[in-house]
């Protein structure tokens, strides 16, 4: 079975202040998968993702998005940060916050309008989230929240979709409703790649999987390569401790 | 009113509605600070400016103050970026550096002209009528009134065209990065207005009394609203109110304007800071002891479902039973019967039925993880609240 690659990442590397987070990434990402990135604390999980986004720039490598450089397949990308990116007490409503996702099809200056406004509130109902669109986000749920972040990638309707820890901080109900939503686009013929941290769960919900830290350690299918060796080589000895914690 | 005075308070609300916009974009940035670095570090701009021009009103002064003023951002994020100090501190490096290179500047070498200190400092908004623009015979007005004018129409227009950048940028900077709506241009950008009009505002107000105008307003409406376009209008509408009424306090008390204006602003803050009726001191606080109360009488109604046995349910024992130190057991008991959930019979405490009803859907709420439904159920119960 040979899929399009969505992504395609070339000698990746990532510095902070001269001290490589990201050391030297070949990756490809086919067409269709749905994905977790897993890896410790400070494997460059996030800052894969954000340097795939132009967020972050390379002290070296490439990415290609379909073949092309990123900024000019902006549109085919959705991206949920880190819930914790953003100050909840901004002074704005669930809707407005959905709305954003339009912002980039609309390009610069152009006001978001009724399409955009039908658009953002089917994305909100599809999160089940439609009774909450006037709320002010501070007065939201964390897993509220995070639903919030995944009606406004939704809005952007991309090809592939990048999501930073989407279940941090969120109730098993949202968990659920997420994951099935990530399962749907995947059905749908979308890309979805998950930064993770629930090594238990990485069976159940994914079906592709990338082992990171600093180095990229293994990526493919869960069924092949989801296994104690890679775990070991990703986590270290004591990788059961830190799956238990 | 004579024709001055009117065009003082002109100024000044110009002043006021140019100073809110950027602020309020700043105070949802946490970047109140540094427009305090901004005010001062603008000063070597307009020095250079005016030793090239030698004319106070030229337009070069206000590009070169807007220059410094960016250079400012730039050398605290360059002092950040090496990760050897907090951003705080980087702007405490930066600005008073840049600030007493203007001082210097002016000491040694434009001893004679109006650029003192103290009116880099502090302005002085009753002299600008006397400084007209006049084109042949013709008198235009203030020239302040121009600069201020045509500052906040440039505000204006670029707000009103890139509102949708500004508020994606400032709410979440990531996304609007992916989405190609590049936040280092609208960080720039702002801080190149937020130069400008600290500029403009700087003859009137001075460099200090400048951050009032833009902080106090945008942090006052901050605490009423939930919405970024009302806390825009708000913070617009608190900066005139507070220009004006500052004007005339001034002249009641013969004290000076901008200080006058300064305070105003202070108090307006302390009285929404107290009585916002959201997130006001008054009304958190009321709300805590609401909680607080409400919390006791659920503990209590659990404490009265666990207990068939009367010592247990007996008025005198509660206090023992229940740890009910912060709340006066006597309240807890009022609201208990106002709202008919329990009786009470020669000292001993039942349940009602709707007492029971109530205290049985809070536990399956409590044991399925559902907290925050206790709120929406206090709603349909409670005949009165704590």
């Amino acid at each position: 079975m040979s899929k399009k690659i969505a992504v395609q990442i070339d000698d990746l590397t990532v510095a902070y202040n001269y001290k490589p987070v990201l050391w030297d990434i070949d990756l490809a990402i086919p067409e269709g998968v749905l994905m977790a990135i897993v890896g410790p604390n400070g494997a460059g999980k996030s800052t894969l993702i954000k340097s795939i986004l132009d967020i972050i720039k390379p002290i070296a490598g490439s990415v290609q998005i379909y073949g092309k450089p990123y900024k000019k397949q902006r549109s085919l990308v959705a991206y949920v940060p880190q819930k914790g990116s953003v100050d909840w007490d901004f002074p704005t409503t669930a809707l407005d916050v959905v709305m954003m996702g339009t912002y980039g099809s609309l390009g610069w200056i152009k006001r978001p309008g009724q399409k955009q406004k039908k658009a953002a509130l089917e994305a909100l109902e599809k999160v089940g989230m439609l009774a909450f669109k006037n709320r002010q986000i501070s007065q939201l749920s964390g897993g509220q929240q995070q639903r919030i972040f995944l009606a406004r990638a939704l809005v952007q309707n991309a090809s592939i979709y990048f999501m930073d820890e989407p279940f941090q901080g969120v109730d098993a109900t949202t968990e659920k409703a997420i994951i099935n939503i990530l399962k749907e686009l995947r059905k749908s013929g979308k890309t979805v790649i998950v930064v993770h941290h629930d090594l238990q769960t990485v069976p159940e919900y994914f079906d592709w999987v990338t082992f990171l830290n600093v180095k990229k350690i293994a990526t493919g299918p869960v069924k092949d390569i989801f296994n104690d060796d890679n775990l070991t080589k990703t986590y270290g000895i004591n990788y059961k401790v830190a799956v238990s914690q | 009113m004579s024709n001055a005075q009117i065009e003082i308070q002109l100024i000044a609300s110009l002043v006021a509605i140019a100073c809110a916009i950027p602020g309020t974009f700043l105070v949802l940035r946490k970047m109140a600070l540094i427009t305090d670095a901004i005010s001062h570090s603008i000063l070597p701009g307009i020095v250079i400016g005016f030793f090239i021009t030698h004319d106070l009103s030229s337009p070069l002064l206000i590009i070169m103050a807007a220059a410094s003023g960016v250079l400012t951002v730039v050398l605290v994020e360059f002092i950040q970026k090496t990760g050897l100090v907090k951003e705080d501190t980087a702007i405490g490096l930066v600005f008073p550096a840049l600030f007493s290179i203007g001082i210097i500047l002016i000491a040694k070498n434009a001893n004679d002209i109006h650029l003192d200190v103290d009116a880099v400092l502090l302005g002085e908004l009753a002299f600008a009528p006397f400084d007209r623009l006049s084109i042949g015979d013709t008198d235009l007005g203030p020239k302040s009134l121009w600069i201020i004018g045509t500052i906040l129409i440039i505000t204006l227009g670029l707000l009103f065209t890139f509102f949708k950048e500004l508020k994606v940028s400032t709410f979440d900077a990531g996304l609007a990065s992916a989405l190609g709506l590049s936040p280092v241009v609208m960080h720039y950008g702002l801080m190149t207005v937020s130069s400008i009009t600290t500029v403009g505002a700087f003859d009137a107000v001075g460099a200090i009394l400048v951050i009032a105008l833009m902080i106090a307003p945008a942090a006052t409406a901050y605490l009423l609203t939930n919405d970024l376009k009302k806390m825009l209008f708000l913070a617009v509408v608190f900066g005139v109110a507070s220009a004006l009424t500052g004007y005339w306090v001034a002249h009641v008390l013969d004290a000076s304007i901008s200080g006058s204006m300064t305070t105003v602003l202070g108090l307006l803050f302390l009285l929404v800071y107290l009585f916002a009726p959201e997130k006001g001191l008054f009304s958190v606080l009321y709300r805590q002891k609401r909680q607080r109360i409400e919390v006791s009488l659920l503990t209590f109604l659990l404490h009265l479902r666990n207990h068939k046995e009367k010592e247990e349910r007996h008025v005198k024992h509660l206090n023992e039973h229940i740890n009910w130190q912060k709340v006066r057991s006597k309240s807890v008991l009022d609201l208990a019967l106002k709202n008919n959930m329990i009786t009470i019979d020669h000292d001993i405490v039942s349940l009602t039925n709707k007492g029971k009803k109530f205290t049985t859907e809070a536990i399956d709420y409590i044991v399925t993880n559902k907290n925050s439904e206790i709120e929406n159920m206090k709603d349909r119960f409670f005949l009165f609240r704590g």
